[in-house]
């Protein structure tokens, strides 16, 4: 019965937007029952989502979605996360938000009303394509035609809640760049001559990209307490497709940035804003059409395999012809120098574009290789270490003073005073790596994390007067977000190169001698929770005879599925994780793997503060 | 250092253009190739993950069933070797089990020499006789799986389930839910 209701406001919504989208000439709708029609098909649509997710609460078995990845004895917070966390029932969220977002748009924009149902219209375009895909190939609402009493139950790994709202924000950065994708296509086809869109796109890529960071972040602190596998980023394809229009996004929110000074390159922000969304189309086509391998095994089925592959290319298609077709005429002298804002800007967006390249070739690659010979090939981490990096590191270095260059002059204030600290810094940080182990990369990232922060706290006691305002931090909000920036550099390289891992063959009550600290074995626990057991190798932590915390490592085991998920047991501190994965048992003889993690805290400080500066951004003055 | 002169050298360019077209072409161009493979990645239908189940092209597992009519009887899985077996799991709960029986009696038409082997899963053994008796019964022997150990060993999602097993011990179908015409006439005829 939910399911129908589901299903019918679904098909609902989408006659909705077929209706939205009927030119203007033939039926002839006043404006505002037109915004009407298209926010009662969002309303609907949200509709048809909360009957999914009531579905789920309810345990309706006879949902054959419900049934495959749902379970009576699923905590309830994880049988509503349970809708999302499968194919039908995401892409129904991503529809969801497509809907919203316009929806969010119509009501805040601006615009004149012209260019307002324009974008409508291209959203609604995008919601008919994604609503088609869902009815004809992926419908979540299907009846269950097997009869059944219990579901088969939730990927276990996924029942976790930093994964809980990974991929509800990971869609709202993805699909929030689906509105920038229809603000640039619409200003190439209504040449309006106010800059009021600039201004919009600027505001929501800014949102978009916020979602995205929080969603990447979220989900590589997941791989990094659950996989067990020590680490928290893996440049695995799935990860891969998600850094592309972050990276992207994060070009364009530059961009966006010159048109505070003299001059905004129209052609090459609507170019990003389409690239940006293509990269977010087929991310969701990589991986939902399950043609790449990953720890994210989705179910692949070909027909919608193809079905994305077609939204792909007629969704990009169409935005790089109307580029082509319509590219804005208008002559841009760009006031371009040596070292000023505009030129730094530039060289930031050409080595970001170079770097979701170099990602895009080696996430393809053997896709391409397997088409060509036959033969089955594998990119990973070195490829992207040694191709993606190098490329990066002239743009960090560039960033530490960028926001400091003036828009129209050569000269930097205080030019002496910033080259005389660097050197200072570069010579602090030679000595420290020379007297402990060297290591070039370590040296780099070090000196670079360390002399972004440092310039850019520089460049802030050095050209604004201190205040507690929202004014005042909104002033200094691209030294901020640098700031993180550097507080994560330094978290990447020093936990990813001083990472120290030790193996153990332990028994319980011996200890053992991890740096200056001692691991101490205590004791098995066996627990039996609702919908699983859990095994726990409890240890205790110790330096000089006090205890400084309990680590408590182990396994779950769940019936249902028959899966065992790693629990890693992490010791949080400031300045290093102590990262425990219990290994297998031989006559009461454990194998535990201890990786002494120096810093990694740095790296999610570095991202909450890339993310305060974003919601800064956003915020008005 | 200014770059303007740099600039003027650009804007003077009669090439211009050309360049300007081509640049604003380029993105077309590597889309319709990246499509372009993977298109042909899709239909030359190279799937990275497993094959549908990780039983298929497998061994049969061992098993041993009594017969529902008869305690006295054993099916071991050894005494199925030489022959093309099919093995359906089925219950009398089962709603869509009912729509796909009568489908048995044809393949039994199609296929005479076919051993077909039902299961009677997690079902009491007086509602599976009354169900063959209700439905007619084109098993040629129908076994008990009442703790479900057996479709455990078959890894069975949900019932109906049906496997063929090849006359050297190997699984060469399977389909979980009801079997329709189509499968029939399509796919498993063409295992003979």
């Amino acid at each position: 019965m939910i399911s129908l209701i589901g299903f019918f406001s679904l098909c609902l919504s989408t006659i909705f937007c077929i209706i939205v989208l009927i030119p203007y000439s033939i039926l002839k709708i006043n404006i505002k029952y037109l915004l009407f029609i298209f926010r009662s098909s969002t309303f609907l649509v949200c509709i048809s989502f909360v009957s999914l997710i009531f579905a789920y609460v309810t345990s309706d078995f006879s949902n054959f979605n419900v049934f495959q990845n749902s379970h009576s004895d699923k905590p309830l917070i994880y049988k509503i996360t349970g809708s999302w966390g499968n194919h039908e029932g995401s892409i129904l969220l991503w529809v969801c938000m497509i809907s919203i977002y316009g929806f969010l748009y119509s009501i805040f924009s601006k615009s004149l009303n012209n260019f307002k149902i324009t974008v409508l219209k291209i959203q609604s375009a995008l919601f008919l394509i994604f609503a088609f895909f869902i009815i004809f190939t992926s419908n979540p609402f299907l009846v269950n035609s097997v009869l059944v009493e219990e579901g088969l139950g939730l990927n276990p790994i996924l029942q976790d809640p930093a994964l809980a709202i990974h991929p509800p924000m990971l869609y709202l950065g993805y699909v929030g760049f689906s509105l920038v994708f229809s603000l640039a296509i619409a200003s190439l086809l209504k040449k309006n001559s106010h800059q009021i869109w600039i201004i919009e796109i600027r505001k929501w890529s800014m949102i978009s990209w916020g979602f995205l960071t929080a969603g990447i972040a979220l989900g590589s602190y997941w791989a990094y307490y659950e996989l067990g596998w020590g680490g928290w980023w893996f440049w695995d394809p799935v990860e891969n497709i998600s850094l592309m229009p972050w990276i992207a996004g994060l070009a364009l929110v530059h961009s966006l940035l010159m048109i505070r000074g003299e001059q905004a390159i129209e052609k090459w922000i609507v170019f990003l804003a389409i690239l940006c969304f293509s990269l977010c189309i087929l991310g969701t086509f990589l991986v939902r059409s399950g043609i790449l391998t990953s720890v994210h095994s989705f179910a692949s089925d070909a027909s919608r395999g193809l079905f994305i592959l077609l939204i792909f290319f007629v969704t990009t298609g169409f935005g790089f012809l109307v580029f082509l077709i319509k590219s804005p005429s208008k002559k841009n002298d760009l006031h371009l120098l040596l070292i000023n804002k505009t030129s730094a800007l530039i060289i930031n967006n050409i080595l970001m574009i170079i770097a979701v390249l170099t990602i895009l070739l080696g996430t393809i690659y053997p896709i391409i290789v397997e088409v060509l010979t036959n033969t089955r090939v594998s990119v990973g981490g070195p490829y992207f270490n040694s191709t993606v990096l190098p490329i990066l590191l002239p743009g960090f270095l560039l960033m530490s003073i960028a926001p400091a260059l003036s828009w129209q002059t050569n000269k930097i204030k205080k030019f002496k005073l910033y080259v005389m600290c660097f050197l200072i810094l570069s010579a602090v940080v030679l000595l420290q790596s020379y007297l402990t182990d060297f290591n070039p990369w370590g040296f780099i990232g070090l000196i670079l994390g360390l002399w972004i922060i440092f310039a850019s706290i520089l460049s802030i006691v050095l050209r604004y007067k201190f205040s507690i305002t929202i004014k005042y931090i909104k002033t200094i909000n691209s030294f901020i977000a640098h700031i993180g920036v550097g507080v994560m550099i330094i978290g990447i390289t020093v936990s990813s190169i001083y990472q120290k891992e030790f193996n153990f063959n332990i028994t319980v009550g011996e200890e053992v001698i991890i740096d200056n600290e001692i691991l101490k074995f205590k004791e098995i626990k066996l627990i039996d929770e609702k919908n699983y057991q859990s095994l726990r190798a409890v240890f205790s932590l110790e330096k000089k005879d006090t205890i400084l915390s309990y680590i408590e490592a182990g396994k779950n085991y769940y019936p249902v599925s028959k899966t065992i998920t790693t629990e890693a047991g992490i010791y949080h501190d400031w300045f290093k994780d102590v990262y425990i994965t219990l290994g297998s048992e031989n006559n009461n003889v454990w194998f535990i793997r201890v990786y002494l993690n120096p810093l990694v805290s740095f790296i999610w400080i570095g991202v909450i503060i890339m993310l305060f500066s974003s919601i800064i951004a956003v915020i008005k003055k | 250092m200014d770059w303007s002169y740099y600039n003027a050298i650009f804007k003077h360019n009669s090439s211009d253009k050309k360049m300007k077209k081509i640049f604003l072409i380029l993105p077309l161009f590597l889309l319709t190739t990246m499509c372009l493979f993977f298109l042909l990645f899709i239909l030359l239908n190279k799937d990275p993950n497993d094959p549908p189940s990780a039983l298929l092209n497998k061994d049969m597992p061992i098993f041993s069933s009594t017969n529902l009519y008869n305690d006295d009887e054993n099916l071991i899985s050894n005494k199925l070797k030489g022959k093309y077996t099919l093995v359906n799991f089925f219950a009398s709960w089962c709603t869509p089990c009912r729509a796909e029986h009568h489908l048995f009696f044809e393949i039994k038409k199609l296929q005479p020499q076919l051993y077909i082997l039902g299961f009677s899963h997690k079902d009491d053994p007086s509602d599976s006789k009354k169900y063959l008796e209700e439905e007619g019964n084109p098993y040629s022997f129908v076994g008990l799986d009442q703790d479900g150990k057996i479709a455990f060993e078959f890894g069975v999602f949900g019932l109906p389930e049906t496997f063929i097993i090849n006359d050297k011990g190997k699984i060469i179908f399977k389909h979980t839910g009801p079997l329709t015409k189509e499968i029939i006439d399509n796919e498993i005829s063409k295992l003979f």
